[in-house]
């Protein structure tokens, strides 16, 4: 069954903050014709697993990431400044709570 | 920190895609499933369907019975969409990923780094993937240790007696003895 853009379940975006100016986009394709291009792109839906995530997690767990040293650069650096760390990998052992700070 | 990096897209014209490696899905989770998820998740947050992706679609389509995406083509289009903002991409449980699926994935994300200059990944994933980590993507990753807080132990814990089923087995002295027992050795084990 196809499904309209607008309903898509799919995107942690927010539609309305993209500019398109940047990018060339296809603003005439239908929606049957954007759902399957959507589907073309993967069947999967990660959304489903963050969202059964967030409904088992307490609100203040994992907040202490957002004030390390690591978090900040990684978020908040650039290449000009120096801080050249694009990637940043969160390790530990079983059950420590990795997927609970995402 | 998906949600947080969401509300400050909203404020600050930045994209978020986000995927969770599971062992039983590994079939499913090739890496071209896997990546083609993030660029759909991006995609999906734009006003249009970048030029760039309709075209490979319609391409693919001329073939009889359709062609599948390749990693190669995904990361194209990849290039063209991250390459215009501030872009967060967060991967869940990489040692949940097969370990031949592993290293296509290492090698991508890095290619992603290196090609689209504003965009930042994080990876969680258990100890033992973290040479592969250093290998594949070398000075462009830094590492942080995640472990249980004494704060977060408590708080589950009284959140998880909060919605005990049974409170009338339930004593002070009973429940002393859970937060007391469980947060000592709560730092190698639990949340």
């Amino acid at each position: 069954m196809s499904q309209g853009f607008s309903n898509n379940q799919n995107s942690f975006n927010t539609r309305s903050t993209f500019n398109s100016s940047t990018t060339n986009t296809f603003n005439y394709l239908t929606p049957d014709d954007e759902s399957k291009i959507l589907a073309w792109l993967s069947p999967l839906e990660p959304g489903v697993r963050h969202r059964d995530i967030g409904a088992q997690r307490l609100d203040s767990i994992g907040s202490w990431i957002l004030e390390t040293q690591e978090f900040r650069r990684w978020h908040g650096g650039s290449r000009e400044d120096g801080t050249n760390h694009p990637t940043l990998f969160c390790d530990g052992n079983p059950g420590a709570g990795k997927s609970y700070i995402m | 920190m998906i949600d947080k990096l969401c509300d400050e897209a909203v404020e600050e014209d930045t994209a978020v895609a986000c995927f969770y490696f599971d062992f039983a899905a590994r079939t499913e989770q090739s890496p071209v499933n896997m990546l083609g998820s993030l660029l759909r998740q991006l995609v999906s947050g734009m006003e249009g369907i970048p030029e760039a992706v309709v075209r490979s679609f319609r391409n693919q389509k001329k073939v009889i019975g359709g062609r599948g995406l390749q990693v190669s083509g995904i990361l194209k289009m990849f290039q063209t969409i991250a390459g215009t903002k501030r872009t967060f991409i967060c991967v869940d449980a990489l040692d949940e990923c097969v370990p031949e699926n592993r290293m296509v994935i290492l090698e991508s994300l890095g290619q992603i780094a290196r090609e689209s200059l504003d965009t930042r990944i994080l990876v969680t994933g258990r100890s033992h993937v973290r040479s592969e980590v250093e290998r594949k993507l070398g000075g462009a990753v830094a590492f942080l240790l995640i472990e249980p807080t004494g704060d977060g132990i408590i708080g589950y814990l009284r959140e998880k007696l909060k919605n005990d089923t049974t409170p009338e087995i339930m004593s002070g002295a009973l429940e002393g003895d859970i937060m007391e027992s469980i947060s000592q050795i709560g730092s190698e084990t639990y949340v």
